[in-house]
């Protein structure tokens, strides 16, 4: 699948690639509508269009959307650049020494499969009620994935580059940066890509379960507690897009550094 | 010319290029199914070694809970765990909630994984079909268990319909990101080969790409189960009566963290085991893989 | 050295001693005040900033009398807010993050058998109303009908006890029920989709009946006080030890927002402020109709409010919520409440309710 933006030889599709994300979400927009319009549920769990559009209008002049985002993606992303950072090196210690990895790599294991919802009261004691236990939270979100992508990348590693590299008689910088983590990066970056998404989530999990405060999940959450749906769906449309915007970033800079690889699968 | 000799020549072919981006295409040749070569560091590495570390965790433990470091109410002695664990499974009260939550996860997970292969193979392979549901992916994924709760519940109920196919997104979105980035990122190169070699698409999309893709495929099928056993936590905190997150969420309700600890070790050591056997399963399908590490 | 030098820095020595030990005289003297007071309120506190309602702790709050009362201190005062309830709360307490606690009943017994050093101080939110809420097609009349159901109760909160009180004044036990934990915000949900048969809560039910998904068929609005959930405000041992003082201030500011609030006069504005927190005007309005306000905002232990604290800890016990019994009164500092009542002459202004649920004198 050669993503170059040019040349769309073997793109024989009708409607233009920049339009293709549009139509399932504007279809999904087209059958809540008709929902609405033609009372197919009478519950009031099913808010119209146009209620939702008032209340994210008010949101905004009011400054309140602007406030809770600024505090979510704020701890967003100091959390995803701790874990993310902790995360690499903690992967790459697992992927390159056997011993590391007996040790720890069980432990390890183990803890990835306990949800972080335990974590929470010893998060409390040590980082305590505000902001701190959020980001911690968000970071041991991030932390995991990363470690987990890195050492399978390396690990990846195919034994004939190594010993190329060998044969070549790289030096220990040589290795890491000529060898190791160019072949583990393809896996590197879907990791940190699952991080960006875990922390997103993480973000919000973090204000429902820790100490209420500023934030776009408050904003849904409230809407849940005082049962106005149509606060909730601008809450999830909000997030969502947020969500979506921030990996689109991710996907952009990925794309860049990888670019050396070269795909070409579905090409045929 | 058979496969081997076609990447011997390429091999031989690859000029200036350094070292590093000379990518071996021995991997377009699955049907060697060698063993995984030693590892590169010497391999004093004996079994026992796994031992320590979490031994000494649990030394830490015992002693913050002797010493107070943390308070009773918040870290409980592992004493006073291990006794309310023995309870629990005196009573089947353990068994009766693990059933009930195992059931639900290897559900849930099923479905996600079905669902997660099949969009992640399709968004690999056609580009034109990723356009189109790629964005509104992202987006979906996004969004929180919280935010799907209302639309959910009108739609299924709170039922165990719910609560699987909570755990079923949980699983869904690590598999079919993995399976379509995998796909994506067989290098180009190999494919170039199997050109050379005039592979039809069937043997270009099983010689090819899926070994190829295979690794990053399995990563994310283990992340899904991962991720399914913890989804496991958050949807029983929502509307459950039963079941290991149950027990975590009530325990800390009722402030009796030892029972939290309790279900939060069988929850590690439940998955572990059933991580491990994902990882052994690893082993056997990627066994031709023949890692540098 | 010089001389003028050796007088320079005697001089310059002697001036650092002073100030080292002005300043030494002044943490002496800081030391009776903490630079801070934290206090925690077991509900999620909805808005930017976050606010709550229902009780005169709330009215404080929203007031800022509390953070009025020690500016001069230069104490700050900071609010913390739980969505996970009682529960949370306990948590924050336990690791020493809070100095004073809005709760519920049933969540500080909880806490206190689990061994955590507290003491109720203040009475507030007491004789909040419970509801039970059905679909408005369900078959269901009475608590009676509940029989085999499935209804959400969101257990640990202080709504727990008299919920099971209700059943048991009706022939039923909770095992009687299908009961399923079930938050707020999951309860309202569920019973606009139908998902459950019925609901116990609080005045937030209120919302469903206005949105036609609910109808309202029990309340403990105009029956024995025994149904309604009582809350109060709890500072730990600790921070009463070490400044006795401020405590006292604390619950004074309190009290004095409790009689504010008791008063007829504001019975709109305090309606209005409640409102505030989402929970619509109206609802307060109805919640609190032919009660004076000063019923429920009353600051008071009476014996009442102790012996439904007594009755909650055996429950408790009895119920395996908790795992220890212990000595209400011991618990009960009244001393804070006393003073205060003393000093600003309200003795007399509250009703004191007798154990039976009658107000004294009638």
């Amino acid at each position: 699948m050669a993503r170059s933006s040019s040349g769309n030889s073997h793109d024989k599709h009708p409607v233009p690639k920049f339009l293709r994300g549009w139509i399932l979400p504007a279809l999904l927009l087209l059958l809540w509508w008709l929902a609405v319009k033609f009372n197919w549920s009478t519950s009031p769990l099913l808010v119209p269009v146009d209620k939702v559009w008032d209340t994210a209008v008010a949101q905004f002049r009011s400054g309140e959307l602007g406030i809770a985002l600024e505090a979510s993606l704020r701890r967003d992303l100091i959390g995803f650049a701790i874990g993310v950072g902790a995360g690499l090196a903690f992967g790459i210690a697992l992927g390159l020494s056997r011993l590391f990895e007996r040790l720890i790599g069980p432990t390890f294991h183990t803890l990835k499969q306990i949800s972080l919802f335990a974590w929470i009261p010893l998060l409390s004691v040590w980082f305590g009620l505000g902001d701190p236990a959020k980001v911690a939270f968000l970071s041991l979100a991030a932390f995991f994935p990363v470690v987990l992508n890195t050492f399978e990348g390396i690990r990846s590693v195919p034994a004939e580059l190594v010993e190329a590299a060998r044969v070549l008689k790289f030096n220990r910088r040589q290795w890491l940066f000529k060898l190791i983590l160019p072949a583990a990066s393809p896996s590197i970056f879907s990791g940190i890509h699952l991080a960006l998404i875990y922390a997103w989530l993480a973000t919000l999990g973090a204000e429902y379960l820790l100490v209420s405060g500023k934030g776009i999940g408050n904003t849904m959450i409230d809407g849940r507690e005082l049962f106005l749906m149509d606060l909730v769906i601008f809450g999830v449309i909000v997030v969502g897009f947020v969500g979506f915007a921030l990996n689109w970033l991710a996907a952009r800079l990925e794309r860049r550094l990888l670019a050396w690889r070269g795909r070409s699968v579905a090409q045929f | 010319m058979s496969a081997q000799q076609a990447v011997l020549e390429l091999r031989s072919s690859a000029s200036s290029a350094s070292a590093a981006t000379l990518l071996t295409t021995s991997a377009a040749a699955p049907v060697l199914a060698q063993k995984p070569r030693t590892r590169f560091y010497s391999s004093w590495s004996p079994r026992w070694l796994a031992l320590p570390f979490p031994l000494f965790l649990l030394l830490l433990w015992y002693a913050a809970a002797q010493f107070e470091w943390v308070a009773p109410q918040v870290l409980p002695s592992p004493q006073s765990v291990l006794l309310t664990f023995v309870d629990l499974v005196a009573s089947g009260e353990m068994f009766d909630n693990l059933k009930i939550s195992l059931l639900r996860v290897l559900l849930g997970f099923g479905v996600g994984l079905a669902g997660g292969l099949l969009l992640g193979v399709a968004m690999g392979l056609s580009p034109v079909f990723k356009d189109y549901v790629y964005p509104l992916f992202k987006a979906f994924s996004q969004v929180p268990v919280l935010g799907w709760l209302p639309l959910l519940m009108l739609l299924v109920g709170i039922d165990e319909a719910l609560k699987i196919i909570l755990i079923s997104k949980a699983a869904l979105v690590p598999i079919a990101l993995n399976t379509y980035k995998g796909i994506e990122n067989v290098p180009a190169r190999y494919v170039e080969v199997a050109r050379v070699l005039k592979f039809s698409r069937w043997q270009l999309l099983t010689r090819v790409i899926f070994p190829a893709a295979l690794p990053p495929i399995w990563n994310g099928v283990r992340y899904g189960f991962t991720h399914a056993w913890l989804a496991l936590v958050v949807v029983e905190l929502l509307a459950s009566s039963e079941g290991l997150g149950y027990m975590i969420v009530f325990g800390r309700q009722l402030f009796q963290l030892d029972v939290v600890m309790a279900a939060v070790v069988v929850v590690g050591a439940v998955g572990y085991v059933l991580d491990r056997g994902l990882a052994r399963v690893e082993i056997v399908l990627l066994g031709w893989r023949r890692s540098g590490f | 050295m010089t001389p003028d030098r050796r007088t320079v820095l005697k001089q310059l020595a002697a001036g650092g001693a002073g100030i080292g030990a002005a300043m030494l005289g002044l943490q002496a003297r800081a030391a009776g005040k903490p630079a801070i007071i934290r206090i925690g309120v077991a509900q999620p506190g909805i808005g930017n900033p976050p606010q709550f309602s229902g009780s005169s702790a709330a009215v404080a709050n929203a007031k800022g009398w509390v953070e009025e009362e020690f500016k001069a201190d230069g104490i700050k005062v900071e609010w913390f807010f739980f969505k996970g309830a009682g529960p949370a709360v306990n948590e924050a307490l336990s690791n020493k993050q809070l100095d004073f606690a809005f709760q519920g009943d049933l969540p500080s017994i909880v806490a206190k058998s689990a061994g955590l050093k507290t003491r109720l101080v203040l009475a507030t939110g007491v004789r909040s109303n419970i509801y039970l809420a059905v679909p408005p097609d369900s078959p269901i009349q009475s608590v009676k009908d509940l029989r085999g159901k499935r209804v959400a109760i969101f257990k640990g909160t202080n709504a727990q006890l008299p919920i099971n009180r209700v059943l048991e004044a009706n022939g039923l036990q909770e095992r009687d029920l299908r009961a399923i934990n079930l938050d707020q915000a999951t309860t309202l949900a569920a019973l606009s989709t139908k998902d459950i048969d019925a609901a116990f809560g609080n005045i937030n039910l209120l919302r469903l009946r206005d949105k036609n998904a609910a109808r309202i068929v029990y309340s403990s609005k105009g029956g024995s006080p025994i149904f309604t959930t009582q809350s109060h405000v709890l500072v730990t041992e600790e921070f009463a030890q070490q400044y006795p003082e401020i405590t006292a201030r604390v619950v004074k500011t309190f009290v004095k927002t409790s009689k504010w609030a008791s008063d007829e006069v504001n019975r709109e504005e305090v309606l209005h402020l409640w409102a505030k927190a989402g929970t619509p005007y109206e609802h307060w309005r109805e919640d609190y109709d032919g009660q004076p306000l000063r019923v429920r905002i009353n600051p008071n232990f009476d014996p009442f409010l102790v012996a439904r604290y007594k009755d909650s800890v055996e429950q408790a016990y009895r119920l395996k919520l908790s795992r220890s019994k212990f000595d209400v009164d011991q618990w009960i500092d009244q001393r804070y409440l006393n003073a205060a009542l003393k000093e600003l002459k309200l003795e007399t202004y509250w009703p004191i309710f007798q154990v039976n649920g009658k107000i004294l004198g009638t």
